[in-house]
């Protein structure tokens, strides 16, 4: 892209890059640093022994798992139809979709908390996951039809003279081909619903039900506002993330790429 | 998938198809395949309607009464709530809030995006090293990192350790100051959400011809001016992309400025999502939360039929 010859060139180059990505470590070197403040690494012991670390993670990890299945299943489908298939009304559809893009959670709240004591599902896994999923799908419908567009029609259309229905070309072309954006679309279902605070906070009552986001408020509580215990408390939940993206990173580059191109 | 050989179907006609063996059954599945995708997109569209559509109407029908979330029966009162709205200090703020921090987060953080974009699709060492730490901030819980930057930017901090360190003879807590708290809340969304801008202008570039622009650098053009006259153009979906998810983005905001200020000190990182948790949640004016969220959505689908009309005008 940009053009250096001289080795000099070459040098400012990576000093220029290396002085505007300093900035972005800064704040994880304070999370790290400030963690370690008062008694060091006894914080982490001190986090690790209340026990309720592994119970949160546990129902991060449902809370999640539940949130991708529906998205991915939902999405995956939705993107398919719109992308090649006739729908009557695609337009009014597409601006359904447009609608849900832009709702923003807060708007949620109160329908769905009264709805859901109504229905006894309030301070249920469900009451989380429900609303989770149906935020993130208007976006992922989206992702996968951008990148199912580009698939061509004559792969569809030699299954279908090999006499496959449209389920048949569905799981045996489409879902092969689509892979990166399904891991795209995996991994960022899975930062949303992993870093949701607002539902959890509301909708989850029980102390044993709630998720890794909590937890800072949790310390807060226990430790009294012991900043380096709570600070100890978010390296413990920002590790598990950073490893999940690292393991990701090829294919959700390689996902993005292609589903957000247009 | 394969069941014998289809080769003469490829041109089959009424008649032909007639007289080849299992046309009928081939016939109904090309029709199938045609007309059958209103199939594929209910299950979606159901989850959307019983979750979203319904909030959205009982959020309209909610705007136009008095309720404190308790009593029994919610009391009918028009439009009261938006009269209420329209004359409200505080909403106001929180509107011109959202311009500004729209304004400046989204200029900085796609400008930035785009030049780690460009200078990463360079020659230069280390790139997956530098990828991975503009884009681990994305991945990160605002509510992990939020005693962080409290932390950070309080006399204890880290920023106050850097003015010791230059001998800047000011102590200042930068989030509890009305004049500063908003700037900090930008600064950190900028480091949150940089990686998303660089990953699609990296996508983008990726796309670019590079003989071409080799063909312009060999012409004389500088690197400077290629970037300006040639590779920003050709981003420009990627721009218009971002500028949507930004406007929504920026509409939608609640998570930083909640966890981090709660809004304050004097509603200075005041928006519209915290303001319609305060209004709603915490004082249980809930028929004055539902309007403002009523013209939260309403600004949002507006910015966004905007900006995607202004996509489809200038593309």
């Amino acid at each position: 892209m940009l053009r250096v010859k001289s080795k000099r060139n070459r040098i400012l180059l990576q000093i220029l890059l290396f002085i505007m990505t300093v900035p972005y470590l800064l704040p994880l070197l304070q999370m790290f640093l400030g963690s370690l403040g008062g008694r060091g690494l006894y914080n982490y012991a001190a986090v690790w022994n209340t026990g309720v670390v592994p119970i949160y993670f546990r129902n991060s990890i449902i809370i999640s798992a539940g949130v991708i299945l529906i998205v991915y299943v939902l999405s995956m489908t939705a993107g398919f139809g719109f992308a090649k298939l006739n729908i009557l009304g695609k337009e009014v559809f597409f601006w359904l979709i447009l609608v849900a893009l832009t709702l923003p959670e807060v708007i949620l709240l109160t329908p769905l908390f009264v709805t859901f004591q109504r229905m006894h599902l309030f301070s249920t896994f469900f009451s989380v996951i429900f609303p989770l999923a149906a935020l993130q799908l208007p976006f992922t419908i989206l992702l996968i039809r951008n990148y199912d567009e580009g698939i061509p029609v004559e792969l569809l259309e030699a299954a279908r003279i090999d006499g496959a229905t449209t389920a048949q070309a569905f799981r045996h072309v489409i879902l092969p081909l689509t892979k990166p954006i399904g891991s795209a679309v995996t991994m960022l279902t899975l930062i949303n619903s992993w870093n949701s605070y607002l539902l959890p906070l509301l909708f989850l009552q029980k102390p044993t039900m709630q998720t890794v986001t909590l937890l800072p408020q949790y310390f807060q509580g226990e430790f009294t506002n012991d900043q380096t215990k709570i600070l100890a408390a978010a390296v413990l939940t920002a590790i598990p993330e950073i490893i999940a993206y690292l393991c990701m990173q090829k294919n959700f580059e390689r996902g993005m790429s292609a589903g957000a191109l247009k | 998938m394969a069941r014998g050989p289809h080769l003469p179907s490829r041109m089959c006609g009424m008649e032909e198809g007639a007289a080849y063996g299992r046309s009928g059954d081939y016939m109904n599945k090309k029709l199938a395949i045609r007309n059958n995708g209103m199939v594929w997109i209910i299950p979606a569209f159901l989850f959307l309607l019983i979750i979203i559509y319904y909030s959205i109407i009982y959020t309209f029908n909610l705007s136009t009464m008095d309720w404190d979330g308790l009593s029994p029966t919610m009391k009918k009162v028009g439009l009261d709530n938006y009269s209420k709205m329209f004359a409200d200090k505080v909403f106001w703020k929180a509107i011109k809030n959202t311009v500004v921090y729209f304004a400046i987060t989204f200029v900085v953080q796609n400008l930035l995006g785009f030049v780690f974009a460009a200078i990463l699709h360079s020659e230069v060492k280390l790139p997956t090293v530098h990828k991975c730490i503009i884009f681990i901030p994305t991945i990160l819980a605002p509510a992990t990192m939020a005693p962080v930057f409290r932390l950070m930017f309080s006399p204890q901090g880290m920023l106050q350790h850097f003015m010791d360190f230059a001998h800047i003879p000011i102590t200042v807590d930068w989030l509890s100051r009305p004049q500063t708290a908003l700037y900090v809340l930008m600064a950190i969304v900028v480091w949150e959400f940089t990686g998303m801008s660089f990953i699609l202008y990296y996508a983008a570039m990726s796309q670019i011809d590079k003989e071409m622009l080799e063909a312009a650098q060999i012409d004389g053009a500088g690197n400077i001016r290629t970037l300006i006259t040639m590779v920003f153009p050709l981003c420009k979906g990627t721009t218009v992309s971002l500028a949507m998810l930004g406007v929504i983005g920026a509409l939608k905001t609640f998570d930083i400025p909640y966890l981090i200020t709660t809004g304050g000190p004097d509603h200075a990182t005041e928006f519209l999502g915290t303001y319609i948790y305060r209004q709603g949640i915490r004082q249980s004016h809930l028929g004055y939360a539902a309007a403002l969220s009523v013209m939260l959505l309403v600004m949002a689908v507006v910015g966004a039929f905007l900006t995607n009309k202004a996509n489809k005008e200038g593309g």
